[in-house]
């Protein structure tokens, strides 16, 4: 079942690929001040261009009017509560303003954007309040071409190093003490406390054991910033 | 690199993706594919467009709010002139004998290092906490190993990042994004190797042989996982 559905999305995809193969004239120059004289005045497009090139605050003003309450919306639906719908207004009209420069038609139009941008903002927002860890935010999540492209040079890379016959053997390596409580806590996946209860140890030398161990390990493998 | 991926995420699930009503674990498997797919990246974009139109053409009975102090405030505020460096991403796995580039979000998901263990038969694993409801992962399958035969009470999402393996429904390589339901009773073997980057939303249940010795073992381990521990 799920297996048919999936060629049917594969051939709508192909279709889809074909029709969007032939891209627009100006792609290479598709910069906010370069399209600015093209646009009709009053376009969403428009005014965030002069929120851009000229800090327009009665732009930004008049944008704000078009949004805030859609933002307000969006807020409502998902987290449910008044005052948190507001924050959000707050937080995704400020990325607006503050991002503005960094916004490039090529990549759809404003709607989408700001639409991509009260997204984020609330999925942060929601986020915290269910107190899930903060590996990552939402702009890890869904990258917004136009900023998180560029801003990643090669040069900037560097590289983990996790080669599983290497970690085995480094493990090893560790002291007794230390070597038992890495046991304990990432192969047998036990919590600290039970672990601290198996070996018999307080729960605070467990805990500097494990920090040792894990500062050693990462040492060695290169993964310490 | 990028290769041509021959199994994506639903329409419905890249909608989901879009809006953001997804758990953070699929969301993370979702954003990585599609950095290796152009043809979900093109699809997605257009969803999102679909997505903003439907939401300003919504008719909310909602009070029009007066938020004009909240406007006033934020053009008090400095603009982003231009783009911030960004900090450097670890973002490379190096196998026995070759290296793989992560995707973007997956190496900022690991930035703060793998802890991998021996699940036995080949299979390595590297569990992260990525939410408080599903188990995430990664797993190495050593070339010529094989998982003891086992089928999902939940959903299992598996995103191939490197090699390849097959089970009895198919043959997956780089990029492909495989869905399975808990109906899927399955046996992958890898001849190659490979890493994937999978994300369960309840503990699996092996179905044959001395494994089944492993389910209480398992269940457990998601439990853990799911109660969420920091290293």
């Amino acid at each position: 079942m799920s297996a048919i559905l999936l060629k049917m999305d594969n051939l709508a995809m192909r279709q889809f690929a074909l029709e969007k193969a032939s891209p627009p004239g100006s792609a290479e120059d598709g910069t906010v001040s370069s399209v600015e004289n093209n646009l009709d005045p009053t376009s969403d497009e428009a005014l965030l261009v002069k929120v851009s090139n000229s800090k327009s605050k009665e732009a930004f003003g008049q944008l704000f009017d078009r949004f805030a309450n859609k933002v307000f919306a969006h807020g409502m639906k998902i987290l449910r509560n008044e005052q948190m719908a507001k924050d959000l207004v707050q937080e995704a009209m400020l990325t607006v303003w503050q991002k503005a420069p960094l916004y490039n038609i090529d990549k759809g139009n404003v709607q989408s954007w700001i639409f991509t941008i009260t997204r984020n903002r609330c999925f942060d927002m929601l986020r915290k309040q269910k107190r899930q860890p903060a590996v990552l935010s939402a702009d890890d999540i869904w990258p917004a071409g136009f900023e998180e492209a560029e801003a990643l040079s090669e040069a900037g890379r560097g590289s983990v190093e996790v080669q599983i016959s290497q970690i085995e053997k480094l493990v090893r390596q560790l002291p007794a003490a230390q070597q038992a409580v890495v046991e304990q806590i990432h192969i047998l996946n036990r919590t600290h406390e039970e672990a601290a209860q198996f070996l018999e140890i307080p729960l605070g030398t467990l805990k500097s054991r494990l920090r040792l161990a894990m500062g050693k390990l990462r040492q060695s493998l290169g993964t310490e910033s | 690199m990028i290769s041509e991926a021959k199994l994506h995420p639903s329409t419905e699930m890249l909608e989901k993706f879009t809006c953001g009503s997804l758990l953070s674990g699929l969301n993370v498997a979702i954003s990585a594919h599609i950095e290796l797919c152009e043809t979900c990246r093109h699809k997605t974009s257009e969803i999102e467009a679909k997505a903003a139109i439907d939401w300003l053409q919504t008719n909310d009975d909602q009070k029009q709010n007066d938020f004009s102090d909240l406007a006033l405030n934020i053009v008090n505020q400095p603009q982003i002139e231009k783009l911030r460096e960004k900090e450097a991403i670890l973002d490379q796995i190096h196998m026995l004998d070759h290296s793989v580039r992560l995707p973007k979000v997956l190496a900022k998901a690991t930035s703060q290092g793998l802890v991998w263990k021996q699940l036995g038969g080949g299979i390595n694993q590297a569990l992260m906490h990525l939410d408080d409801e599903t188990q995430c992962e990664f797993i190495y399958m050593k070339p010529g190993s094989q998982t003891p035969m086992h089928k999902h009470q939940g959903s299992e999402t598996t995103l191939v990042l490197d090699g390849s393996f097959n089970d009895e429904l198919g043959h997956y390589q780089r990029a492909d994004f495989i869905y399975r339901t808990e109906k899927d009773m399955h046996q992958p073997r890898s001849e190659e190797g490979c890493l994937c980057f999978s994300v369960l939303d309840s503990p699996l249940t092996f179905t044959k042989g001395l494994a089944r010795l492993l389910n209480p073992f398992f269940k457990y381990q998601f439990r853990r996982s799911a109660v969420g521990r920091g290293i």
